[in-house]
């Protein structure tokens, strides 16, 4: 289990963590969100042991990260961390090796997570001469070498397409049943809400929102109303009090509420027309976020 | 974790070792050393030769030819003259000369004894020059003595140097003149390829650091050794690269002389007159001094290799991209070359307090502190401060400059890098 304990980053003035506390459990995949400059990647680099927090601490199953407890931590980094100069098979030795595996045990993992990618003919290329996807497969595999205790996750599916963001998910939920803890961070959303089932949201290295995803997202006011069907009055919805917004989209109509309460009497004015469709959903991960993020800029 | 250390070293020495520009590299050194050694070989087959003599047409007037003949024999030691007398008038001579070939017209002088003139079709080299002038001047001084008399042993005891017999009261500086000589012929051949060495050195450190740390892989390498272990592998690989290609300069050196005598050629060897040279090193009392110094300067330049290593390495920790490397690199460059210069020009700075101040200095002392020991203008003592004054550099790098690495290499922002290097120093 990872525990992050109330940990402080500055540098010089600036405050770039402020006293985050968050905890991961084992087999729990765990969102950590912000825009850019939020302080991730400092908290990723905290808990990695590269930088050194001004204030708290952070453990590992109970001990102190340090280079042996590393061995154990698996880092996919937002940008490519691979030598592109090397071959798939020589990267993969490099970073296995430096978490203290044998070239036997490296290579005989390799082949297996090369073959479950589907990328078994690509041993011996250059890793320059891959495409981008491919590369990002590459250096998942690098992460998860050593079947890590904890595996954080900076947007893992960048330059992935559909399918093969499904090999890679399957992969994590398979890492997560093995009880991996795992981080993930990721700007695209329904990543998050598809994965995490607690998260934090930072901003300027503040934690803003934490919790359970559920949590957050039943007890975030705003709500979206899906209207489906014809001869629905659409000028009598808007004229409600505590209507937000009424979008249409491929006949479909989205009416953002102020809270649940406003349901009522929109359900009142939709039910004398031909509806197809009715359903109250909570806001999306996106629009909490931006209006989290937003209001704090304001 | 020595595991990790020694297998980054291996990774880092096999990256350089293994490419291809190593091996294309060595194969051209390889090819260039060969042909250097044997260089007159290679003209010979391609139609020029080294060894082809120069004739000479003597058209005596003055009667004098056995003696110009007798004259240029002593001077003509490697044999590059062929000497006839010209029986055909000078200007027949002219119409049928080629260039291989000079008219020497020895006249008779009331006043002067001898006059001449001398043809060719095209600008002789200086070296043919001096010896020709030098054999007239002896039969024109023949011709004098015997016209006025003089005793020839008389003319030989005027006109022969005079006997120095050298003694230098100072035992510690007891090296001679002729060093000057050794100096200006071996040494430059000698420390070049060591300028060579740290060049590569200095790019091998950079080059890999700047490429792990704007590939990104450095966050994943320093999340799994520190950056203590990761720089001390980069040194210790660089050095164990730059040794391994030294002792190939010198298997190649070995193999172009093997070759130059098996196609039994003049190779450089001869053109620069090695036996003379050995000849002056005994007479200069180098050999002795040798014994001192030999030892000395491999620790110099094995404490000097990691000297540069580290800055290499503290400096490329700084920068974002190879172009800030070999920005910041250029003075570390300059530094060596300055080094180098000094340490061929040091003779003429005989009694400077500055240059010997400046051999104590890391990054020059490699260069200039053995130098000056063979020309006694420094002793074993200096020579020991230039090592002390070394290793207290490379403790400051490592106290210092490992703050600045372990701040620098994760650190990816461009601009402000002196303040980043001073910030890096003051924190605890």
């Amino acid at each position: 289990m990872l525990i992050v304990k109330n940990i402080t980053k500055k540098y010089g003035k600036n405050v770039a963590v402020d006293n985050l506390s968050f905890a991961v459990a084992d087999g729990e995949i765990f969102g950590l969100l912000g825009e850019n400059g939020a302080g991730k990647t400092t908290t990723f680099r905290i808990i990695m042991g590269l930088l050194e927090a001004n204030a708290g601490e952070v453990t590992l199953d109970g001990k102190k990260i340090d280079y042996n407890e590393t061995d154990h931590i698996g880092f996919v980094t937002e940008e490519r961390s691979l030598l592109t100069k090397l071959s798939v098979q020589e990267q993969i030795e490099f970073y296995g090796t430096l978490k203290g595996l044998e070239k036997e045990e490296i290579d005989k993992r390799l082949d297996y997570w090369l073959d479950r990618f589907e990328i078994s003919s690509y041993k011996t290329r250059k890793i320059k001469e891959l495409s981008k996807g491919n590369q990002q497969k590459i250096q998942f595999i690098s992460a998860i070498i050593n079947e890590p205790k904890l595996l954080i996750l900076d947007e893992p599916f960048t330059g992935l397409d559909p399918i093969n963001v499904k090999l890679i998910k399957d992969a994590i939920y398979d890492l997560k049943k093995k009880g991996t803890s795992i981080i993930f961070s990721s700007h695209q959303m329904e990543y998050i809400e598809d994965f995490c089932e607690k998260l934090v949201l930072l901003v300027k290295g503040h934690a803003i929102l934490e919790g359970k995803l559920s949590d957050i997202k039943s007890n975030y006011a705003k709500k979206n109303i899906m209207v489906k069907g014809s001869n629905i009055e659409i000028d009598a919805i808007k004229k409600i009090k505590g209507v937000i917004s009424v979008t249409e989209n491929q006949g479909e109509y989205c009416i953002k509420v102020e809270d649940k309460s406003i349901a009522p009497k929109i359900f009142n004015i939709v039910k004398k027309g031909d509806v197809t469709k009715y359903d109250v959903a909570d806001a999306s991960l996106n629009e909490i976020f931006i209006e989290a993020v937003g209001g704090i800029h304001e | 974790m020595n595991k990790k250390f020694w297998y980054l070293t291996k990774m880092s020495f096999n990256k350089k070792a293994k490419s291809k520009w190593f091996i294309i590299t060595n194969i051209i050194l390889l090819i260039f050393i060969v042909a250097l050694f044997n260089i007159s070989t290679i003209i010979e087959f391609f139609g020029g030769d080294f060894d082809s003599k120069t004739k000479l047409i003597v058209v005596d007037n003055a009667s004098v030819y056995d003696i110009f003949d007798a004259n240029l024999e002593t001077l003509n030691e490697d044999d590059d003259f062929e000497i006839t007398l010209g029986n055909e008038n000078v200007e027949d001579i002219k119409e049928n000369l080629s260039n291989d070939e000079l008219i020497v017209v020895i006249n008779g002088d009331n006043e002067e004894y001898l006059t001449s003139e001398l043809i060719s079709n095209e600008k002789i080299d200086s070296l043919t020059y001096q010896i020709i002038l030098q054999a007239l001047n002896s039969t024109k001084s023949v011709v004098g003595m015997m016209s006025e008399g003089i005793d020839a042993n008389v003319l030989a005891n005027i006109s022969s140097n005079i006997t120095i017999e050298r003694t230098i009261l100072n035992e510690e500086n007891n090296t001679d003149e002729n060093m000057d000589m050794v100096m200006s012929t071996v040494f430059p051949t000698l420390i070049l390829p060591f300028f060579m060495l740290i060049i590569f050195l200095v790019q091998m450190v950079g080059g890999e650091i700047c490429e792990e740390k704007t590939t990104r892989s450095m966050e994943i390498i320093i999340g799994n050794v520190s950056p203590k272990m990761h720089l001390m592998s980069k040194v210790l690989a660089s050095n164990l690269f730059v040794i391994l290609q030294g002792i190939l300069l010198i298997l190649y050196c070995v193999i172009a002389y093997l070759v130059s005598l098996a196609l039994g050629g003049a190779s450089i060897g001869s053109m620069v007159d090695v036996g003379s040279i050995l000849d002056m090193l005994n007479l200069s009392s180098i050999g002795s001094s040798l014994i001192i110094v030999i030892p000395i300067a491999i620790v110099m330049i094995i404490l000097s290799f990691v000297a540069y290593a580290l800055v290499a390495g503290i400096l490329a920790s700084m920068t974002v991209n190879i172009e800030d490397f070999n920005q910041l690199q250029t003075p570390i460059m300059l530094i060596s070359l300055a080094g180098y210069y000094l340490a061929i020009m040091a003779a003429m700075f005989d009694g400077s307090i500055f240059i010997r101040i400046i051999s104590y200095l890391p990054f020059l002392s490699v260069f200039i502190s053995p130098t000056l020991f063979i020309l006694g203008q420094v002793t074993v003592i200096d020579m020991i401060i230039s090592l002390v004054v070394l290793i207290l550099f490379i403790y400051v790098m490592l106290k210092f400059g490992l703050k600045v690495y372990k701040a620098g290499i994760l650190n990816y922002s461009s601009g402000k890098v002196w303040s980043k290097l001073f910030k890096a120093i003051r924190e605890r």
